[in-house]
């Protein structure tokens, strides 16, 4: 009986294989949509003869995700912070925040081990955030680079040590919520900026557009920010840490049916 | 005569390996009746997603899909998992 499945399986497998070589031979997508990619890779970091349509940031992915299509990205980041939120609904009244009982936790070797190896997670994480406009990475896969340092801190030590040290629910929620207002307040920034001097400019504009001359600042003293792209990184990491750490605590902390 | 592999035809067979790998994993984490194993399974076969991804020049998706699929996803179930049962019924 096993060996029919396995066979079936790997018939499936192959034909998919082939299915889709044959489908690259013949399916080449149009000559139009190529022309946008060039524009994007050519726009990304061009200060030289394309002023008013760049981003100034070196990273075409970053430059896509929070310039040229930011709006998109902007309600990604809704979506999954409404799921969060729809979580912590569900989990309402099913845990408690105060430690209750002292964990012992796992031995020593192990814990002095993740004592050392926690902070360099973090400051990976926080590296991978905050140059999101310049190397891969960016603001979420930051966030969730840092998230993974207290679950391990959860199953190595207990869920109470990472409560006591700060890491409870209640306050990521305030964390990821002024993430949250951070993404909002940076993409009407120059907005509001240009209808207080009476000028005008777009909602989540980065650098100079046409008709808006109004810019972000590119650089910080010599150091590349690329304007909104690294606020964006920057409260986009907060934001998804403290979302990813509430969730997690969450759910260990969570007691169904009895307890109480 | 000397047999010339370039560095080319080494990306497209490290991908089919990390793919057909994949596979056998995501069968055996379909199979296995220990959950926590199944959980396993599951993160090696993202493992191998995520080496996909890196060769074919996306690493963007390796950094988000690392720390999610093996770090947080096989933690939140394996939470889970201990507060229900551990082996999966007929």
């Amino acid at each position: 009986m096993r060996s029919i499945e396995l066979v079936v399986i790997t018939v499936v497998v192959l034909a998919l294989a082939l299915l889709i070589a044959v489908a690259y031979e013949n399916i080449i997508p149009s000559t139009a949509v190529r022309k946008v990619a060039e524009f994007y890779l050519y726009a990304a970091y061009n200060p030289f003869d394309l002023r008013e349509y760049t981003a100034m940031s070196p990273e075409a992915v970053t430059s896509i995700v929070w310039d040229f299509r930011g709006l998109d990205t902007l309600f990604e980041t809704a979506v999954f912070f409404l799921a969060l939120i729809a979580g912590m609904a569900l989990a309402r009244g099913l845990y408690r925040e105060t430690p209750q009982f002292k964990s012992e936790g796992l031995s020593l070797i192990v814990k002095s081990v993740t004592k050392i190896t926690a902070p360099v997670i973090i400051a990976v994480g926080v590296s991978i955030g905050l140059h999101g406009h310049l190397t891969p990475g960016g603001g979420f896969q930051g966030g969730s680079v840092i998230a993974v340092a207290p679950m391990i801190f959860i199953v190595i030590f207990s869920v109470y040590f990472v409560l006591e040290r700060g890491v409870a629910p209640s306050k990521m929620l305030v964390l990821r919520s002024l993430g949250l207002a951070g993404i909002g307040l940076t993409s009407v920034v120059l907005f509001m900026i240009a209808l207080l001097r009476g000028s005008f400019a777009y909602v989540f504009q980065n650098m100079i557009k046409p008709g808006a001359s109004i810019s972000m600042p590119a650089e910080i003293s010599g150091a590349l920010i690329s304007g909104t792209l690294w606020f964006f990184n920057f409260f986009e990491m907060l934001a998804v840490a403290a979302g990813f750490s509430m969730a997690f605590v969450v759910v260990v902390l969570m007691r169904f049916g009895k307890g109480e | 005569m000397t047999a010339v592999i370039s560095g080319e035809t080494l990306v497209y067979l490290a991908m089919a390996l990390a793919s057909v790998l994949s596979t056998i994993a995501t069968y055996m984490a379909v199979k296995e009746r220990d959950l926590i194993r199944a959980v396993v399974y599951s993160a090696l076969q993202s493992g191998f997603y995520s080496i996909l991804y890196y060769l074919l020049a996306a690493p963007d998706i390796v950094l988000v899909y690392i720390p999610v699929a093996v770090g947080l996803v096989p933690g939140v179930l394996i939470v889970l998992i201990s507060k229900t049962e551990r082996w999966e019924k007929e």
